[in-house]
């Protein structure tokens, strides 16, 4: 053969990507495409029809391009309110899942005995907590929701907090801080249950923080504390960030988004335009909230030199 | 903005204190084996120990040997000034506290992971007026495998045909494969070789992780009611999830993809080279060479493949009608046990019983990955960590 070897090279590159590309292509790309085009076709007639969607652009029945997005988010009795219950959610319990994952990650990452038998605990919710089973040990089955949610949650939602904070004065401080504070400690079960990625990937960043540094930092009598802060946090720190994101993304295909449940709902009605709409406009906006806050902390990360 | 970096000179300083502090600590742990006092210039950190530091020590016997660690503390104790003493009293509080609130954590949270299995165990294997018996919390006054039996039959896992239970092994174990050899053979691709447009062919992948299913589900819906130009209707067919899988486009491809570039970017290019060398093509070598490297790193995505499929609903309900997964049972599991059980007109079962056999549902859907978990549960985990994710 007469190719150069690099040249050659990049055509097997080629090679070892292909399968993946026809996929991409097919299944990925594709529809991802039509459902943008959908957001800007009439909702009225877009039907399947034989051989496919029964497509006519906005623009061309004379009506406005954002018809869809108006509907979504004016007329739809229940979109907006679902979407903002749902925006606040992820800003709220996003951070707390990354305290509360590194700090079980730098727990399950000290020695001590047992230390095997709480990371097989700690680490189990990965595999229960993608599945429908969570919604139903989280009390929130769809009909006998009332009956069952209920009955299971008062065995986590004491108001022994309430009493405490009452107690040491500290209700009277802040109400922000001690509704976070509530939400908190009342949802400490969905706190514990959805961490568990989280706090392996944390985990797997602390093995990976140099001898040299910990002996370094021995040597110089730090603290546990400085420790944390002076070693720990900046050596995960690229790990928050990957962590910030993927928490993010899996609040999307959690069983109990109620905006994805929206958007499924109107899928079964047949308003596909309606439902593009709604899911495009919502993955946008947590994408641009997403996309500042990563460019921000970006800036803020050590990034290890190789 | 580095701070995090350098440390400002106030730090240093601080450091240095510290580091005083310290030191004669260090020091005499080694100084005991060495059998060298501080004092002795030939002392390896001497050195390094100001003046003022190094203990009030001349003798060799005076260390190590014969004296028990309090007195050994002691004759240390009496060149520390106030300030060293307090350090370490925190130090040595601290240590002695720990553990206690580690437990008392780690045994909370622990209880909070382990109650809803916990509550299925206790919930499943007791007879329904159990739930109206207010004695009764975690230990059932009747055992019974009546509901766990009942509810099986209701959940379908005895039929022959359309068998949620045989369709989901089908299903999940076959994709899973499909999907981590795809994966590997493209993540492989994107770690070893530069071609023009790798960078946003990457990006795609990227874009893949982010994207939510349920964006692309609809367009995809009518892709497959009209398969090959409207002549084929592959909904309800096994195909609408092993095509993709067969593509790298399965549940989760993008995460597997990335994965597995990242583990083959960390092994040394000096294992190809040398196939290269020896004469294999580039594909001889991926099967020969880096395949058996990438054992572990197979098994951990295999394992997070199955757990993903079988825990899918999302697709499944978007694509199958008649088709049933285990999953999708459980999704819709009131309706279920409402026509299988309670429509009897001698069923008389409150809300509050229903509890049990939902329960039961639960405990049966999740038990084989629990099994899974329990025996392989060091390559789910140990895995991630090796697997180069990080890094």
């Amino acid at each position: 053969m007469k190719m150069p070897y690099e040249r050659r090279k990049s055509l097997y590159g080629y090679g070892f990507i292909a399968i993946w590309a026809v996929g991409t292509v097919l299944w990925f790309l594709k529809p991802l495409i039509e459902s943008l085009c959908y957001c800007f076709m009439d909702n009225a007639t877009l039907k399947p029809d034989t051989g496919g969607m029964n497509k006519v652009w906005l623009g061309s029945v004379g009506q406005s391009w954002l018809t869809n997005f108006k509907f979504a988010f004016a007329a739809d009795p229940e979109y907006k309110q679902k979407l903002i219950a749902v925006l606040k959610d992820t800003a709220i319990t996003t951070p707390m899942i990354l305290i509360f994952s590194l700090f079980i990650a730098v727990i399950l990452n000290q020695e001590f005995k047992g230390r095997g038998f709480a990371r097989a605990i700690f680490f189990l919710p990965v595999i229960i907590a993608t599945g429908p089973v969570y919604n139903i040990i989280n009390g929130d089955i769809a009909s006998t929701g009332a009956d069952s949610g209920a009955q299971f949650s008062t065995l986590f939602e004491t108001d022994i907090v309430d009493e405490l904070l009452e107690f040491l004065g500290v209700m009277n401080i802040s109400d922000t801080l001690s509704s976070y504070i509530n939400t908190v400690t009342t949802n400490i079960f969905g706190l514990v249950w959805s961490s568990g990625i989280q706090i392996l990937i944390f985990l797997a960043a602390l093995q990976n923080i140099p001898v040299s540094a910990k002996e370094a930092a021995s040597m110089e009598g730090a603290t546990s504390w400085e420790y944390f802060w002076k070693i720990t946090l900046p050596y995960v720190s690229p790990m928050i960030l990957a962590n910030f994101i993927y928490t993010v993304i899996d609040s999307f295909t959690k069983s109990d988004n109620v905006v994805m449940a929206r958007v499924l709902a109107k899928q079964l009605d047949w308003d596909y335009a309606y439902a593009a709409a709604m899911a495009w406009a919502y993955f946008a906006i947590v994408m641009v909230v997403v996309g500042i806050i990563v460019s921000i902390v970006n800036r803020f990360i050590f990034y290890e030199v190789e | 903005m580095d701070n995090e970096k350098n440390l400002t000179p106030e730090e240093i300083t601080g450091a240095a204190e510290t580091a005083a502090e310290a030191v004669p600590e260090t020091a005499e742990a080694a100084a005991e084996p060495v059998k060298k006092s501080l004092s002795d210039p030939d002392h390896p950190v001497a050195k390094y120990v100001p003046d003022c530091a190094k203990p009030d020590v001349h003798e060799e016997h005076e260390v190590g040997e014969g004296m028990s660690p309090k007195e050994a503390m002691k004759i240390r104790m009496r060149n520390m000034n106030k300030e060293e003493i307090a350090y370490l009293r925190r130090k040595r509080i601290f240590e002695k506290c720990w553990p206690v609130f580690r437990f008392l954590i780690l045994f909370g949270l622990g209880f909070v992971i382990l109650t809803p299995l916990m509550f299925m165990i206790s919930y499943a294997f007791r007879e329904n007026q159990d739930m109206n018996d207010p004695t009764v919390m975690w230990i059932p006054r009747h055992l019974t495998l009546r509901i766990m039996k009942q509810t099986i039959d209701a959940m379908g896992l005895t039929n022959t045909e359309n068998n949620p239970l045989i369709n989901t092994l089908i299903l999940n174990i076959g994709c899973s494969i499909c999907q981590v050899v795809t994966c590997a053979i493209t993540g492989y691709g994107f770690a070893r070789f530069k071609f023009k447009g790798r960078n946003l062919l990457f990006g795609i992948v990227i874009l893949q992780i982010l994207v939510p299913t349920q964006i692309i589900s609809i367009p995809l819906y009518s892709t497959f009611r009209n398969f090959l130009f409207g002549s084929v209707n592959l909904i309800d067919n096994m195909l609408v999830m092993y095509l993709p899988a067969l593509t790298a486009n399965g549940i989760r491809a993008g995460l597997m993809i990335f994965i597995f570039r990242q583990f083959f970017r960390g092994l040394p290019k000096e294992l190809e080279d040398a196939a290269y060398l020896d004469g294999c093509g580039p594909f001889k070598t991926f099967i020969q060479v880096m395949v058996p490297n990438a054992a572990s790193s197979f098994l951990t995505v295999f394992l997070f493949s199955i757990v993903w499929y079988w825990n899918d609903f999302y697709v499944a309900s978007a694509f199958f009608t008649n088709k049933k997964t285990i999953s999708l049972v459980l999704k819709n599991l009131d309706g279920t046990l409402n026509i299988a059980i309670f429509n009897n007109a001698n069923a008389n079962v409150s809300a509050r019983e229903k509890i049990v056999w939902l329960e039961a549902a639960c405990l049966i859907s999740i038990t084989p990955m629990l099994i899974l978990y329990a025996c392989l549960q060091k390559h789910f985990t140990e895995g991630i960590e090796r697997s180069g994710l990080v890094g």
